[in-house]
């Protein structure tokens, strides 16, 4: 009896089998619509992007999809625009500052709702900064310098720092000043006191749930596959454009073309511009390339272990800029669409329009390698995280930057390891020639003063292992006590400075393509969120 | 049996720790910082952030110390949190195992019925152009890299020919069904949807049947070259001599003994194509254990490495134990002790 049912088993499943193949490769001819599906309507929006999102909790995330998540889910106080960066209320309807710039007071909407239908109010103000501040996570440091917070009533915030900071305001537009709706936190083990860093349990509630006033609330979120938002029904302002907006995770560019071009995602954020020619060709996509504020730079650290003697001379280092193709690793590496930047202040930023783009001269410098003493050129090695970053392949950068610098006698032992292996020795010892990118957090110049300079306490300044430059350290200071066309000077004059170190060698700063469905418009780059969903339609 | 059952299953605790000690000390013994995925690199050189990172994810204790508050734990459940993802390790191998657990399933299923299918074809028709053809289907199967084979089906026929589902595990606007076992098509059957569970099922068919392609290639041969070897058996003579059709023969008799190794192939397959998902679920954008395991090692996530490999280890322990169940149960000459 046993042998039957063996000698039977086979023969059904195998029937089964033939027939769920069978009935698969005939149904697979013909995929379902979305509503065969049962999925949304047409006014749900779906992005493609890679995702480098980590955590949710406003207080502690610091990455390009968190900017668009912060950005569509939390409102700050001022908001920056989109086209030219200017300054605009959002939360607060007025601000001012005091005379010295070490008090800054807000003034806020009195009809802003979060999104359980709770007045926004100043304390929640208060708690969301204190909260960023005490957590010490990425972004803690935009409330470096902060030393109280005061609500005199439920509508006034003002904020009182330890020195001047003319750039609070523009600080305050950065996507992860965004207001919390701290009695919902609270109740769900958040805490905004000075021991926040190990007392707030809340980092795994906000995976699952926000509590902001933006036009969207977090509907879900699951890794490595999609964030998605869903309308904030008390939304206090005007009806976001979508009823749901998906970001979903597409690891490279190619699948991102693939799936805008099968209608699969409506908007690809960060296509290759290897694929322009084709995203151009295709009446099904509409297209344009706009420039941005991002940048892809190599670091010079005469102090790291390894480094060659002759990188602790600037005039060297300046010959080592002089001596790179810009043309050429920008065809190399993004077909041409990046534009030179003269140092670690992005073009249109304050400060970097008067300064001196990098050239391309051989000659001036092999001139000034044989002043210094290097006529023969020298051995560096470079290491470098093997990751695509702007649509620039570090791999592919290094390898252009290599046959450049072999024209004046430079060799470039490239060494390209895994981002955790090279933070490592970042974090640690340093290492002599790397390289980096960096968007910007918020309109203001001084973040790339505190980043790159040699003001004290600046993180590359220290990373380069040379000594804080008192004279970029008094310019920083000072642009933070002024405003207006004093400020410029200032920070003209420090980027000069910083130029003048040839540390940060800026190698390109790509521009970008906007690509989506032709039944798509308002597609952006905006300079806090990455992309202003409030400017995205439907045409149909 | 029972015996034996009872013997293998109280090994598996020793053979886990074993796994889980390997996994924890070889992860942190390399040269790379953790920390990087947890403050950025903006952070790295800010103590005071460094600082507070170590001691929130318990880094700032010694090696020894962090090992033995894994292992106690670990023993109440508990496998730590992510770095990465900011969720409870258990929360996501909870999460994303049965995604894999779908597609191994689906892939083990075509390549095993499949194959025997058309081993038995290929034996049936020796010589014949059909046993050609399948015979040079098993050896494209088992000689092309999936990941190649995985990008060209998605480029053939879902960017080109648009007759396919992209990538995913569900198409763009669809909503996945609520949570009973995890699989999309279980799950969508379980609430009666019908256009979810076709979604679900036409999204699975490709990754799928590129996944089982190395599987099939292997089985094909196993059961032709079985087969013919069988049927030279005196016991198939004696079949034939009582007037029993080649079918039944083959049905009754031939194919009972010939699929006994790959019950073997099953067992070992069923570990491999879970644990080795990751080209098919990076490629096909399948949300899985394989793709959790990649970003956990380049991330040096250590709680979720360890985690995964002391996973990885039970389906390898388990499979292994049910593959030995299976034999004999299949083939009364074993006999387990």
């Amino acid at each position: 009896m046993f042998g039957k049912l063996v000698a039977r088993r086979p023969r059904r499943a195998l029937a089964l089998a033939s027939t769920l193949l069978l009935g698969a490769s005939l149904t697979a001819c013909s995929p379902p619509t979305s509503d065969e599906g049962g999925g949304g309507g047409s006014d749900e929006i779906i992005l493609g992007r890679s995702m480098d999102t980590t955590t949710l909790d406003l207080s502690r995330n610091f990455c390009d999809s968190c900017q668009i998540y912060n950005g569509a889910v939390y409102e700050t106080l001022l908001t920056a625009t989109a086209a030219d960066a200017e300054l605009e209320p959002l939360l607060a309807e007025s601000w001012e500052a005091n005379e010295d710039n070490t008090e800054f007071t807000f003034h806020l909407r009195d009809d802003v709702t979060f999104a359980d239908g709770s007045p926004l109010e100043a304390k929640d103000v208060k708690w969301s900064w204190e909260r960023l501040k005490n957590i010490k996570g990425n972004a803690s440091f935009m409330m470096d310098g902060v030393s109280g917070i005061d609500t005199p009533d439920e509508h006034t915030v003002v904020v009182h720092s330890e020195y001047p900071n003319s750039a609070f305001f523009n600080i305050a537009s950065a996507s992860y000043m965004g207001i919390i709706n701290s009695d919902v936190a609270i109740e769900n083990g958040a805490t905004a006191d000075e021991n926040a860093e190990s007392s707030d349990e809340a980092e795994q509630w906000f995976m699952a749930n926000s509590a902001g006033s933006g036009q969207y609330v977090l509907d879900s979120y699951q890794e490595g596959s999609s964030l998605v938002l869903t309308q904030n029904e008390n939304y206090w302002g005007e009806e976001p454009n979508f009823s749901k907006v998906t970001i979903k995770d597409v690891a490279d560019s190619s699948s991102q073309l693939q799936q805008l071009q099968q209608g699969d995602i409506d908007v690809a954020m960060q296509l290759s511009f290897d694929a322009l020619d084709q995203i151009e060709a295709d009446d099904n996509i509409a297209s344009e390339v706009v420039p941005t504020y991002n940048f892809v730079y190599v670091a010079l650290s005469p102090g790291a272990p390894g480094a060659p003697e002759a990188l602790g001379d600037p005039e060297v280092r300046d010959a080592i800029r002089k001596a790179i193709d810009y043309d050429t690793v920008i065809d190399a590496v993004v077909a041409g669409h990046a534009d030179k930047q003269s140092t670690a202040i992005p073009n249109g930023f304050d400060g970097s329009a008067d300064l001196p783009l990098p050239e391309y001269d051989v000659a001036a410098a092999k001139k000034q390698l044989a002043d210094a003493g290097y006529a023969d050129g020298f051995d560096i090695d470079v290491t470098f995280p093997t990751f695509t970053i702007y649509g620039v392949n570090f791999s592919t950068m290094f390898q252009s930057i290599q046959q450049s610098l072999s024209e004046v006698g430079i060799t470039l032992n490239l060494n390209p390891i895994e981002y955790s292996a090279w933070s490592e020795q970042l974090g640690s010892a340093g290492i002599p020639m790397t390289s980096v990118y960096y968007a910007p957090d918020h309109p203001d110049t001084v973040q790339y003063a505190q980043y790159f300079s040699r003001a004290e306490g600046a993180t590359w300044g220290d990373r380069a292992g040379l000594p804080a430059d008192p004279k970029q350290t008094d310019l920083m200071a000072d642009s933070l006590a002024q405003t207006g066309d004093e400020r410029l000077a200032t920070l003209t004059e420090l980027g000069q400075a910083m130029y003048d170190d040839a540390i940060i060698l800026p190698i390109a700063n790509p521009q970008v393509i906007l690509a989506n469905g032709t039944n798509v418009e308002g597609n952006n780059y905006h300079i806090t969120h990455n992309i202003d969903l409030e400017q995205l339609t439907f045409t149909d | 049996m029972l015996r034996f059952t009872l013997k293998r299953l109280a090994l598996v605790p020793f053979l886990l720790w074993g796994i889980v000690t390997i996994a924890f000390f070889l992860s942190h013994s390399i040269s790379s910082n953790p920390l990087a995925s947890i403050v950025g690199e903006r952070n790295l050189n800010n103590p005071q952030i460094v600082a507070a990172a170590k001691a929130k994810w318990g880094l700032d204790e010694s090696l020894g110390m962090q090992y033995l508050l894994y292992l106690k734990n670990l023993l109440q459940g508990d496998m730590g949190t992510s770095f990465r993802t900011r969720q409870p390790v258990l929360s996501d191998l909870t999460t994303r195992l049965p995604a894999t657990f779908e597609l191994a399933l689906a892939a083990l299923l075509i390549g095993v019925l499949l194959g025997i299918v058309l081993g038995m074809l290929a034996a049936r028709f020796k010589g014949k152009a059909l046993d050609s053809v399948i015979r040079v289907l098993a050896l494209t199967g088992s000689s092309l890299p999936i990941f190649w084979v995985g990008l060209l089906f998605l480029f053939l026929f879902y960017a080109t020919l648009g007759i396919a589902p992209g990538p995913g595990r569900l198409s763009a606007r669809v909503e996945p069904p609520d949570f009973i076992t995890g699989f999309y098509t279980v799950d969508s059957l379980l609430a009666g949807n019908g256009p979810l569970f076709y979604d679900a099922f036409i999204h699975l068919l490709m990754p799928a049947f590129v996944m089982s392609l190395p599987l099939l290639g292997t089985v094909i041969r196993m059961v032709r070259a079985q087969i013919l070897q069988e049927e030279s058996a005196d016991y198939v003579r004696t079949a034939r001599a009582k007037g029993l059709t080649t079918t039944q023969v083959l049905n009754r008799h031939v194919l009972r003994n010939a699929i006994t190794p790959v019950v073997t192939i099953i067992g070992i397959s069923i570990g491999m194509l879970i644990m080795g998902a990751v080209l098919i679920e990076t490629i096909f954008s399948w949300n899985g254990i394989g793709t959790y395991a990649v970003e956990s090692a380049r991330s040096l996530d250590f709680p979720a490495i360890t985690g995964v490999c002391l996973v990885g280890g039970a389906i390898f322990l388990l499979a292994n134990l049910l593959t030995d169940l299976a034999y004999a149960v299949i083939d009364p000459r074993v006999r387990l002790r």
